[in-house]
Order: C-alpha cells, then sequence, then structure tokens
C-alpha cells in the first residue's frame, strides 16, 4: 500500500522568522520529550511535546489583559468616499432600507394582518432586527462570496444584506448559473415571470427576497422547501448558511465551518452570528475556547498551522429576551471584555458602533486579515439597538419611553441618510425615491409569496409522507480508496503487528474463547474500520477529548497518533457541546466528522447539538445539506450512575439520527464502516463490557479486508422454535447463556440481536415470531420509555396474529445504575432472562424464581418506579 | 540479590498482556525507577520501570510474547 509520509515537524522553541502565522504566542514549545519525574512504578508511554515546568508557574506576577479599542472607527467620509466610491455608499444606505422594509412589512403582517394593500395572516415567527440594519449591511460590505455567515433567530437582516453583497460582486453569468441551479431552476422561473428586472442583478435581488420570504412563509418554492421558515433559513451560494433557532447555536456551528475551510483550502472566513444575550449561553464560550485552542499553532504541522478562521459577531441590542445584558443579567460592562478569558490575544476584540455601516464593514475588514493569516479567532461586539421587540407579542413592558426615544437620535438608517444628503452624495429626493423604491421591491415579493398560485402551500395532504423523506438522504459513499497523508505506514505500528498476530476468530477449535491479546476485539475491530477510512478519506477528522496520544479512553484509536497528523487527529477540550457542534459546521460544509463523546451520559452536555442540530439540518434545509458524522460514545459500567447508563432510547427519539448499537467484533466493524460511509448522522453505541470480545459467532471470525454491513438489520444469531429473544447492545450475551440454560430445560430459543435502533427492519423479528408466536426483549435500557418498549408496542402491533402471548421486556429497573459491587442486581443477568422466559412464557412448567427480580411491576409503577 | 520484574495486574479483568519491547540487554546497568520494557494490554501502552538498581541479569519474556498477571518478565541481580 502506497502511502504519503509526512516528516513530522519538529516543534520549535520560536516561530520561524517571516511566519506571521502564531508567531507571537506559545513560544515555550519543546522539541524534546522531558525527563519527568517517576511517581510510579509504570505510567502510561504519552510522549507529549509540550513540556510543564513548575519553575515557569512559580513565579509570582500578574496577569495583563491587551487593551480592548471601543469605537475608535474614526475614518472620515471622504475618505470612505475615496475608499469606497459614491455608489457603494448609497448602496449600503439602500441596502439598509431593503432590510428595513422587509422587516416592516412582517412587522405589519403580524400586527395587523397587512402590509400596503396586501392581507394576509402570518402565523409563524417573526423575530426581527428594526434598528439593527447597520450591523448586517456592515457585515455583508466587508465580505466577499465564499465568506459564509451563519445566523441566529433574528437573521433576516444578515441574510438579505449578505445576499445583496453577494449579488454584488457575482458576475451576472455566476448569478445566472446560481439560479438556475436551485429547485432545478423552478425559483428563478417564477422570478422571470413574476418579479421581472432588467439586470441580471435585479432578477437577482427578486430572486434573493422570493426565495428568503416564501421559505418564511413555509411555502414549497422557498429556499429550504418550506423546511426551514424564518429561523432557519439560508442560502448557501450568496454564502448564507444556516440560521438558527437556538441561541448562540451558530457559534460552535460556525466554528466547524471554519475549520473545514482551513483544512479543506476553501478560502473565506465563517462569521457566527448571535446577539449579547448569547454571551450567557455555555455552548457559544465552548465553541470560542475550541476555536481558540493553542494546538492549532503549538502541535500542528506546518502546512496546517493556523486558527480557523472564525469571527464571532455579536449583534449586541442590550436585551436578552425580558433582561438587560449589561448591568442585569451579565457581569460584563462591554461585552467584547469576555474575549480576553479566551486566550491571550483576547480575540482582537473591539467594541463597534453598531449604528454606522462603515464602522462595522472596517472592524470586519480588519479582523478578516487577521483571519485569513490563522490569528483567529476574532470578536466583535457590535452594538446596536432593537427598536421593535424580541418578537411581535413583545409588549415592551422592560423599557421605558424615554430608552426608546434616545435610541431612535441614532437610527443608522436616518442618520446615514443624513451623512451621505449632507456629503453631497445623494439628495433628499434622491434618497425618497431609494425608499419607495425598496418599498415597491418589497411589496412586488410579498404580493409573489403570499400568492399561492406564484407560491404553492407545501401540500402534505397530497404527500403525508413528504417531510418524513426529507430526514434522511440514505446515500453512502463509495469505499474511501484515495491517499491521505500518514506520518507512518500504518503496518509499521506495533498494534498492527501485534493485531496481525491474532486470532480473527475468537473461539477455538474445542469452542474455548481466546483471550483478548490472542484474538481480535471488538475494540480492534473497530479500529479497522477507522483506520481504513481516515487512510483513504482525506476528508474526515476524528477528535474528542482523549482521542490522540491516550488512543481514546478504552483504546479503540491506541496507535492512530502514529499515523495521523495533528490536523486529522485530535485531543479537543472537555466541551461536548462543542465537539458535536463543530462537528456539524465541518459536516454540513462538505467534510466528514467522526467525533467521540466518553461516555454516553455525556450526552446531556451536548443535548441540542445532537437533538437539535446534528439531527436535524437535514430535515430543515428541505433535502439539501447533508451531515455525515458519526458520534461514538461508550455506554459505561462499573462507575455508577453518572457513567453507567443506556441513552440509546434518547437519541433514537430524536427523528433525524441514526443509531447503531452493535455487540460482536464483525458486527462493530461492518456497521461502523457503514456509519463512516452514510451521508446521515449516525450515533454509533459501544458497550464498555464488550470491548474486548472476541468474535463468537461469524464462522471465520472477522474479516481483515473492509466491508460494510447495513444499518437497520437485525440478526438472527442462533435459530430456534419456542421463543424469540431480542436483544440490544450487551443483553445479547446474557441472553446467549440463557438460552443455553433454556435449551436444557427443552425449550428452542431463537436470539436475535437488533444491531441497530434506527433504522430497524422488523421482517426478521416477525419472521421469527411466525414460529415461536413469543418474544421477550432484553436491554440494560431503564425500562420505562426504553427502546426495547418502543420495539415491543411495534412488535404487538405488526405480528398480532402470530403471538401466543404479550412482548415482555425485560430492562433495567427505572432507579440509578449503582455502584459496581451491585451492578449484577441491575442488569439483566442470565437468570433474570431465564426467570423472564419461564415464568411469563411458560408458566406450566412452574419453575421457581433464580433470580431477584421479584418486585410487582404495577406498585412500581405507581410509585414512580 | 535477584528481584523479579513482574507483570502488573492493569485492570480487574485483564489476565494477560505483551510485552512490546525490551529497553535495556542483557548485562546492562539499571536505575531503580528507569524504564526497561514497554508492555501492551488490550487497550494500553505501559512502560516498565526496574524494581531496584542493578544490572538486567536475565530477560524471561522475549519482545512481543505474551504474559500473565503476576508472571517474572526479567531479573535485576542488584550489589
Amino acid at each position: 500500500m502506497k502511502c504519503v509520509l509526512l516528516a513530522h515537524s519538529p516543534l520549535v522553541e520560536a516561530a520561524p522568522s517571516g511566519l506571521n502565522i502564531c508567531s507571537h504566542k506559545y513560544t515555550k514549545v519543546r522539541s524534546e520529550a522531558p525527563v519527568l519525574p517517576r511517581l510510579a512504578t509504570f505510567r502510561q508511554a504519552m510522549p507529549k511535546a509540550l513540556h510543564i515546568d513548575p519553575a515557569d508557574y512559580a513565579k509570582p506576577g500578574a496577569l495583563a489583559f491587551p487593551a480592548v479599542p471601543v469605537r475608535t472607527y474614526a475614518r472620515s467620509l471622504s475618505e470612505e468616499r475615496k475608499r469606497r466610491g459614491d455608489r457603494t455608499l448609497r448602496d449600503v444606505l439602500r441596502q439598509m432600507m431593503v432590510v428595513r422594509e422587509f422587516e416592516s412589512m412582517l412587522g405589519a403582517f403580524k400586527a395587523k394582518g397587512a402590509y400596503q394593500d396586501i392581507a394576509y395572516s402570518y402565523k409563524g415567527p417573526a423575530h426581527l432586527s428594526i434598528g439593527q440594519e447597520a450591523a448586517a449591511v456592515g457585515q455583508a460590505l466587508a465580505l466577499q462570496p465564499g465568506d459564509h455567515i451563519f445566523g441566529s433567530h433574528r437573521s433576516h437582516g444578515e441574510f438579505i444584506a449578505k445576499g445583496l453583497a453577494a449579488i454584488s460582486r457575482l458576475a451576472p453569468d455566476e448569478l445566472t448559473r446560481i439560479m438556475a441551479a436551485h429547485q432545478g431552476g423552478a425559483l428563478l422561473r417564477t422570478v422571470e415571470k413574476n418579479l421581472p428586472s432588467n439586470s441580471t442583478e435585479g432578477l437577482a435581488e427578486n430572486f434573493l427576497l422570493l426565495g428568503l420570504l416564501a421559505e418564511i412563509f413555509m411555502r414549497a418554492n422557498g429556499f429550504n422547501a418550506g423546511m426551514g421558515g424564518s429561523m432557519h433559513a439560508f442560502f448557501p451560494p450568496f454564502g448564507v448558511y444556516p440560521n438558527n433557532a437556538i441561541v448562540g447555536a451558530s457559534a460552535g456551528i460556525a466554528t466547524g465551518a471554519a475549520l473545514w475551510k482551513k483544512l479543506s483550502g476553501d478560502g473565506g472566513i465563517a462569521v457566527a452570528n448571535s446577539g449579547d444575550g448569547s454571551t450567557g449561553c455555555g455552548p457559544v464560550w465552548e465553541a470560542m475556547n475550541f476555536a481558540a485552542m493553542a494546538q492549532f499553532c503549538t502541535l500542528w504541522d506546518d502546512g496546517k498551522k493556523g486558527a480557523p478562521p472564525i469571527l464571532f459577531f455579536f449583534n449586541n441590542n442590550f436585551y436578552a429576551m425580558g433582561g438587560q445584558t449589561i448591568g442585569e443579567t451579565m457581569g460584563w460592562d462591554r461585552l467584547s471584555r469576555i474575549a480576553a478569558a479566551a486566550n491571550p490575544e483576547a480575540m482582537h476584540a473591539e467594541t463597534v458602533d453598531g449604528g454606522d455601516p462603515l464602522a462595522v464593514a472596517d472592524a470586519v475588514e480588519r479582523k478578516r486579515e487577521i483571519l485569513l493569516r490563522g490569528d483567529g479567532p476574532a470578536l466583535l461586539d457590535v452594538e446596536c439597538y432593537r427598536s421593535g421587540g424580541h418578537s411581535t407579542t413583545d409588549a415592551n413592558v422592560y423599557r421605558s419611553k424615554e430608552e426608546l426615544a434616545a435610541w431612535q437620535a441614532h437610527d443608522p438608517i436616518a442618520t446615514f441618510r443624513a451623512k451621505l444628503v449632507e456629503a453631497g452624495i445623494l439628495t433628499i429626493s434622491d434618497a425618497e425615491a431609494m425608499q419607495e423604491a425598496a418599498r415597491a421591491q418589497i411589496r412586488a415579493v410579498t404580493a409573489a409569496a403570499v400568492d399561492p398560485s406564484i407560491s404553492p402551500i407545501v401540500d402534505i395532504r397530497a404527500q403525508p409522507t413528504l417531510i418524513g423523506r426529507l430526514m434522511f438522504s440514505n446515500e453512502q459513499i463509495a469505499p474511501p480508496a484515495g491517499e491521505a497523508a500518514l506520518l507512518k505506514a500504518p503496518e509499521e505500528t506495533a498494534r498492527a503487528r501485534q493485531d496481525a498476530k491474532k486470532s480473527r476468530f475468537g473461539l477455538t477449535p474445542e469452542g474455548e474463547k481466546l483471550s483478548p491479546m490472542r484474538a481480535i476485539t471488538l475494540r480492534d475491530a473497530l479500529f479497522e474500520a477507522i483506520l481504513h477510512h481516515m487512510r483513504h478519506d482525506e476528508r474526515l477528522i476524528a477528535y474528542g477529548e482523549e482521542c490522540r496520544e491516550w488512543g481514546g479512553a478504552f483504546g479503540v484509536y491506541r496507535g492512530l497518533a502514529e499515523i495521523m497528523p495533528y490536523h486529522r487527529l485530535f485531543n479537543s477540550p472537555i466541551s461536548e457541546a462543542a465537539i458535536v457542534a463543530t462537528a456539524v459546521g465541518y459536516a454540513l460544509e462538505g467534510g466528514r466528522a467522526l467525533i467521540e463523546l466518553m461516555y454516553g451520559d455525556f450526552i446531556g452536555r451536548a443535548g441540542d447539538e445532537i437533538f437539535n442540530q446534528m439531527a436535524k439540518w437535514r430535515a430543515m434545509s428541505g433535502g439539501a445539506l447533508k451531515l455525515p458524522i458519526v458520534l461514538r460514545c461508550s455506554v459505561g459500567s462499573k462507575y455508577g450512575a453518572q457513567h453507567s447508563q443506556d441513552w440509546s432510547a434518547l437519541v433514537a427519539h430524536i427523528p433525524g439520527l441514526k443509531v447503531a448499537y452493535p455487540a460482536t467484533p464483525y458486527d462493530a466493524k461492518g456497521l461502523l464502516a457503514s456509519a463512516l460511509s452514510s451521508e446521515d448522522p449516525v450515533v454509533f453505541f459501544e458497550s464498555q463490557r464488550l470491548y474486548d470480545v472476541v468474535e463468537q459467532f461469524k464462522p471465520g471470525g472477522v474479516p481483515a479486508d473492509y466491508y460494510r454491513l447495513p444499518l437497520g438489520e437485525p440478526d438472527v444469531k442462533r435459530q430456534g422454535t419456542d421463543l424469540t429473544i431480542l436483544t440490544i447492545g450487551p443483553s445479547l450475551y446474557p441472553a446467549l447463556a440463557a438460552a443455553d440454560a433454556l435449551a436444557a430445560q427443552s425449550i428452542s430459543v431463537e436470539l436475535i440481536d437488533a444491531r441497530s435502533l434506527v433504522p430497524f427492519n422488523y421482517e426478521p423479528v416477525l419472521n421469527s415470531l411466525r414460529k415461536t408466536g413469543r418474544i421477550l426483549l432484553v436491554s440494560e435500557a431503564s425500562e420505562r420509555g426504553g427502546f426495547a418498549m418502543t420495539l415491543a408496542a411495534n412488535i404487538a402491533r405488526f405480528a398480532f396474529a402470530s403471538l401466543k402471548a404479550p412482548p415482555r421486556v425485560l430492562g433495567a429497573p427505572n432507579w440509578i445504575v449503582p455502584g459496581a459491587e451491585m451492578e449484577t442486581t441491575y442488569f439483566p443477568q442470565i437468570e433474570d432472562i431465564v426467570d423472564a422466559a419461564m415464568l411469563e412464557f411458560f408458566p406450566e412448567r412452574k419453575a421457581e424464581r433464580r433470580g431477584i427480580r421479584n418486585w410487582n411491576d404495577l406498585e412500581l409503577a405507581r410509585a414512580g418506579l | 540479590m535477584d528481584v523479579p520484574i513482574v507483570m502488573p495486574q492493569l485492570g480487574n479483568e485483564i489476565e494477560e498482556a505483551q510485552v512490546d519491547e525490551w529497553l535495556k540487554a542483557v548485562g546492562d546497568e539499571v536505575g531503580v525507577g528507569e524504564p526497561v520494557l514497554t508492555i501492551t494490554t488490550p487497550k494500553l501502552t505501559m512502560e516498565i520501570e526496574a524494581p531496584a538498581s542493578g544490572r538486567l541479569k536475565e530477560i524471561k519474556v522475549a519482545a512481543e510474547e505474551l504474559a500473565a498477571v503476576d508472571a517474572v518478565l526479567g531479573v535485576i541481580e542488584t550489589e
């Protein structure tokens, strides 16, 4: 196998002269592994390039922080005229007017059910940005079409401004190509017919406004086929990436997008737009820290050095729902102060006058240069004022009329208009004509958006499963066959030599189990699938909290750090939300991400990112986005209540996630290969108790070559005729032993391993029930709401005619997982399975209960258990 | 006096591990706490350190061989 070897760059005392990237920081990097005092008789071999010298930290002193500029923009209008030209300055005013008119139209529909002469009842949300137009237009003025913005619930203005700016920069041919490519040209044809213009640029503006407004009205011709709506709309060809209804959620996603831009060489920057209120959100801090990780400078290879080009752009409108960020709900006095927490450069933060589009553009232009140099991340605190309420149901009871009036004097449009008039860049009548044109343009677009004959309503009644079909792409990439740059040929690693000596099958000819040192384990099988994808697909990156030198907490990645350069495999901060959110951004830009949460119990720390972001973006994009992410989660054992619970049902409950939970090495390798090939997000559960299991079912053992097993297919592990036992995850093994015990009582068990939770093909189970008529479902999850309950309920419907008894679920009780010593009283054991089988399905045998589960389920349910 | 270097118990379930590499040859001087060999369990690679100062007298389990927990991997002869 050919492989490209990278010379692992020696880490240097100081960056080479002439190289700007990272030259200013972290110069105390050692090139040699330090000699450390021995604290134990053995230690994990974990060679680190970064030496923590106690002497360095023992010195007294004081930390200094860089000064953060506050409203220092001072360029004169005459300079701006020279720099940008009068035409651009007039267009800045016009764009702000278009944004305001658009928002006013939505406000009018919400407040009065009518805008100009158009009556319409708009039922969806309208988080308007009236008063904040300069922030949006100023930002867009500084960005190129290839820069990508990610927004919030209040991002119509940013969307329009970025779109208008892109239209003004793209050549007519390119604009026509973009419009013709969207929805097979359907929206373009609609615009040509109903909103014609004598210029391509004019047509593209109407295309932009109608695509957005139809999306807000959730029409079929909206940019996202009506599946996104006001708070989720986007249109990538103009650099407008998903807006987000979850406050601050774009911070992590945009950071992942920036990582893709950096690694792929696509160019441009990513902008995370959010509000001042989002500085109270943990995931925003996680994202800023992730973007500021020192390793981009200290450890990544020369060609990949430098931070992801991400700008955190805070539209600071002083209100976070009903709370005031300054003086009430936050501790900072100026938002930009928070940047000092992230890194020694304080993220190059500045506070900017968000009422002046040119001040905003100037700041974004300067930050953009820093970011493209690899010296990010950057933060801008853009102070603006939301003249309207949070939403149209907000009665503004939390602020005074005096305050609203005071800010009226700083209205960005009136101020900028007066400035241009004063400088003679336009006349008052020009400005009025411009305002009238904006009004006419929005009226025409609105008329087309409310008219169902032009902007058709999504007809769910005609196609009841239409939304369902958008949930997954169900596509797989071809087996990866490229040659990624590697540090070392995988065959030369100690792990490869060790695994090569192992038996592929886990049993001796006499049926004795081999030790995990002598046969391929589930851990090794996972590694083989991962290694194949990592070495043959440069787009795939892997990260988590201990993925590199440590090799993952359970050794799945052991040896991979010898093979993969830092930018393909790295340690992340303890930031589950940022781990998942960055993967979402990285994947929706075109990358592929393999991420790890050490324990399934940590899913809660990444709840929004898994449940709202990873799961939903494909459908919310109308099927346009792909999210090739594999989230590996171990399911713990021995560590008690917060480290040992099976949360698979939570994940399976959320539409949009595929879920696998293999129990054998053969299945693990094949299913992980499928997951890594999937264009849809997959949550991949791995039981910690199974990492050492060897293959006991598949004759011939785990194939050494690459192969895939389809997600969603349960597997019959043993055939039988009297009772079907369907297991999820590690319950396969006690069920196998129970099947042996039941065979001794002349009960023939058919044993089926679910292998996947979503999707799930019921046919093998229904076929089995046609023989046995009885089914026991066993899993380690708490019974209430467990996925086995879902399976049981469906089986009761689908197999009703075959059933001799109701399906029975045997799971864990509805209380906390106890500590290691008590675990056998909690997770279903062999005797519990035998008891359930004998007592529930064969009561005539009058078997004695062997296990401890003599409780009354009805009474426990009444007690909340 | 002969001091044995033994395979440590690295986890409740681990019964054996592999000797990866001897960092010292027979006859080499070793100081207490100095790494003498590396071993690999299914999960981790570890260094084993000399339990005493002296001379590596004997290697009982060669590189890339498996050994059970508590097995004697080598012997150090002290002064």
